[in-house]
């Protein structure tokens, strides 16, 4: 007991220390091992205190109370599954592209900012929402987030909350689409990588449906040694004169490119398509993220990026804003991310074998997250910070050159020269990788730094190639599952106005509802590829914003089921980061809509447009164009904003009446049955 | 629906031995994709249900398949 005690307290000191050197640290380098120590000693004392805590006096799981799983087993989604399964299963399905992206982007205020907030904003708002999410749908027999809203707070709040989802899903799917087409343009072994996954996916769908019904393992690795082979043979296709101005294609190009993928994808079966390659990125994601840990561990790589960067007053050339609150912004997953509440929501409660398990797996799941989203910080951090910055500003403010990038970001303070770079680039396999903004590049390049450190070096250009597949292979996952779901969700919305068009097995519907949602996000992706600043700039923060006003939803929610349950002293695990989300988003919200900063408000730079075509600057086709983007993007904003705002009044009414005792407290929850496992 | 609980979510279970060591590993890779199952979804319509007819392999892979990517999102960003 004593023993047990003085570790937890040893523990502690190690983490301490570790905040202390990276915050203090002066100096050229530091090794990410200090990140990795701080992180990982903040996550076992919070997840053996606070989610204990949370366990037992503010949610009260009872382990004598039956699951959803136990009471509703069917053999098929109500499964009593092991906790650790689960919990594999559960990161599989909240891990995806964000953690990844965000951080890197947000690497450009320095290490220390991102890290503070990864482990600080998931301990406190995002494994808290997750968990009372997962809690709150167990105890409703896995009704979603929407459900429970409606439920809890009336139809008005369940109808908002699910428009609001479905234009957060527009942004989320253009935004993650922007991001692939910067990885691959210009890129012809990317792009014979990526185009190879359709004909393997497809070829995996038959293999389980009509060849060998059902073996989906042995399809699967099939399609993982496939999918490792077109990896190789995308550097003989960059390599021949012949075959590489087939797969080189410009940013525009692959944009069309993957709309109409979408639409295919959206519309098809989903055995052809949708579900091979849901189970292929599942696969490559999980292989992949353990491989980063372990290359991590082992390679342990001196971090150059300094602590802080001058770009936290607001000039960084990466996306605009100070500090607070775009750094908060631009790390949405890993830290906090209102898309975990729907899947918490949906397929894990109903495999819970008993409530406790949730702490593990609602909790947990979400700790090891923020774990991605710390290694994908530790890999942009161990770039040159010059490299980095060639990497990720835009093309537009580098200058065309490498010359002229050179010169501009000696003039940040970073020193860099054109044969490191040109020498990066022709380490990894690419003819440049100036501009290449959004993220995905310099993860990959990272990623190549460490994996070929930790495992023999000599092979740089085909773990770049090997990251850049495995970030676009569930990017694109994301994209064809996340334009089905946008679908149903249309047409659930217009089944309201007339009722044929609810049908989801109504073909005329389908494409209808298909093509709207892909015209959604396509036209956001279009406008982001031909946007001078490379488009990142502006939709990543609308993304953050509305991920997390979403989180702030999921909070609401979270907050009234607690008050309900008559545990309104712990209201504050939920108030607490739903008033920091709410401060957070509605800040950058507002700044992104009414700044007087051009590169930074939506409204000032459509006014600045409108001067330059005064000045004869910009053609006027091309200024109406961006007017008109600025201004839909500045109503974007707006709408999250109020929908957000009226979501958390009318969840603060219902809470003022309960504790004011004019309304009873009383929760929607299942009725007790006492559960037949022993223990 | 209650009582039929009782063997915590385990499957495959019964087998011994090397083999079924290795059986219950690929039904554990395959929870964690998110995979159907079928021999675990037999044993329980076994266990549960005798009166209702086993479906084939096929038939099961379809059903699993639709109601998996029926609705809601089972992915994140």
């Amino acid at each position: 007991m004593v023993l047990k005690k003085l570790g937890w307290l040893a523990l502690a000191m190690a983490g301490a220390v570790a905040w202390g050197v990276l915050a203090l640290h002066q100096g050229e380098t530091i090794s990410a091992a200090w990140l990795v120590l701080a992180a990982v000693g903040t996550y076992l004392l919070a997840y053996r205190f606070y989610s204990r805590f949370l366990a037992t006096k503010v949610f009260g799981l009872n382990d004598r109370r039956a699951t959803p799983a136990e009471r509703l087993m069917n053999g098929r989604d109500f499964v009593p599954t092991s906790r650790w399964v689960l919990f594999g299963h559960h990161f599989a399905a909240i891990a995806g592209a964000g953690p990844l992206v965000g951080p890197v982007l947000a690497a450009q205020f320095g290490y220390l900012p991102g890290t503070i907030w990864i482990v600080f904003g998931v301990v406190l708002g995002g494994a808290v929402q997750d968990f009372v999410i997962l809690f709150g749908s167990m105890r409703r027999d896995g009704k979603s987030l929407g459900q429970m809203a409606k439920e809890e707070t009336g139809p008005i709040t369940g109808i908002l909350a699910m428009v609001a989802v479905l234009a957060i899903m527009v942004i989320l799917l253009a935004v993650l689409a922007l991001v692939v087409v910067n990885a691959l343009k210009d890129s012809p072994w990317g792009i014979f990588t990526i185009l190879c996954t359709i004909p393997i996916a497809i070829l995996m769908g038959f293999w389980m449906k009509v060849w060998r019904p059902g073996r989906t393992l042995e399809a699967s690795i099939v399609g993982v040694v496939l999918l490792l082979l077109a990896l190789v043979g995308g550097r003989y296709v960059a390599g021949s004169a012949g075959l590489a101005p087939y797969f080189t294609a410009s940013g525009l190009t692959i944009a069309y490119g993957m709309i109409a993928y979408g639409f295919v994808a959206s519309v098809l079966p989903v055995w052809m398509l949708l579900c091979p390659r849901d189970y292929l990125s599942t696969f490559m994601k999980i292989g992949t993220i353990l491989l980063l840990a372990v290359g991590i561990l082992i390679a342990l790589p001196p971090l150059k990026l300094p602590a802080l960067t001058r770009f936290i007053d607001g000039t960084g050339p990466v996306f605009a804003g100070k500090l607070f609150p775009f750094a908060f912004i631009t790390i949405a997953c890993g830290a906090i991310s209102g898309f975990h509440a729907l899947v918490a929501s949906g397929t894990t409660p109903k495999m819970l074998t008993r409530e406790s398990d949730a702490r593990l797996i609602g909790y947990g799941g979400m700790l090891m997250e923020s774990f991605v989203a710390v290694m994908a910080l530790c890999a942009a951090a161990l770039l040159e910070p010059g490299v980095y910055f060639a990497i990720n500003a835009p093309l537009s403010t580098l200058g065309g050159s490498l010359e002229s990038a050179v010169g501009v970001i000696r003039n940040w303070g970073f020193t860099v020269t054109p044969e490191q770079l040109q020498g990066l680039a022709s380490a990894v396999g690419e003819k440049s990788l100036l501009g290449r903004t959004g993220g995905a590049p310099s993860l990959a390049v990272g990623m190549a730094h460490i994996f070929s450190s930790a495992f023999g070096s000599g092979l740089m250009a085909l773990w770049y190639h090997f990251a850049i597949m495995f970030e676009a292979l569930f990017i694109l996952t994301t994209i064809d599952t996340g334009t089905r779901v946008g679908r149903f969700m249309l047409q659930e919305l217009a089944g309201h106005v007339w009722r044929p068009l609810g049908r989801t097995s109504w073909y005329p519907s389908t494409v209808l509802a298909s093509g709207l949602v892909v015209a959604g996000w396509g036209y956001f992706l279009v406008q982001g590829v031909l946007d001078p600043l490379g488009g990142i700039n502006s939709l990543w923060p609308l993304f953050g914003i509305s991920n997390q006003l979403l989180a702030a939803v999921a909070l609401c929610v979270g907050t009234t089921l607690i008050i309900k349950s008559g545990r309104a002293r712990y209201a504050w695990v939920t108030l607490l980061p739903l008033c920091g989300v709410l401060t957070v988003t509605l800040t950058a919200g507002w700044q992104k809509i009414f700044a007087a900063d051009p590169r930074l408000g939506f409204l000032s730079h459509a006014a600045s447009v409108t001067s330059q075509v005064a000045a004869g600057a910009v053609d006027t086709s091309r200024a109406a164009r961006l007017i008109f983007n600025d201004r839909l993007d500045a109503v974007l904003t707006m709408i999250f904003i109020v929908v957000t705002v009226l979501v958390v009044l009318s969840s603060a009414r219902e809470w003022v009446l309960i504790l004011t005792r004019r309304k009873p407290a009383r929760v929607q929850e299942s009725p007790f049955v006492e559960t037949a496992y022993a223990g | 629906m209650r009582g039929e609980g009782g063997d915590k979510g385990k499957r495959g279970s019964g087998e011994v031995g090397l083999r079924g060591a290795f059986r219950r590993a690929l039904s554990t890779v395959r929870r964690i994709a998110g995979m159907p199952d079928y021999s675990a979804h037999v044993e329980h319509l076994r266990r549960y249900h005798p009166d209702r007819p086993v479906p084939t392999q096929r038939q099961f892979y379809d059903e699993f398949t639709r109601s998996r990517y029926g609705d809601g999102p089972t992915r994140c960003c």
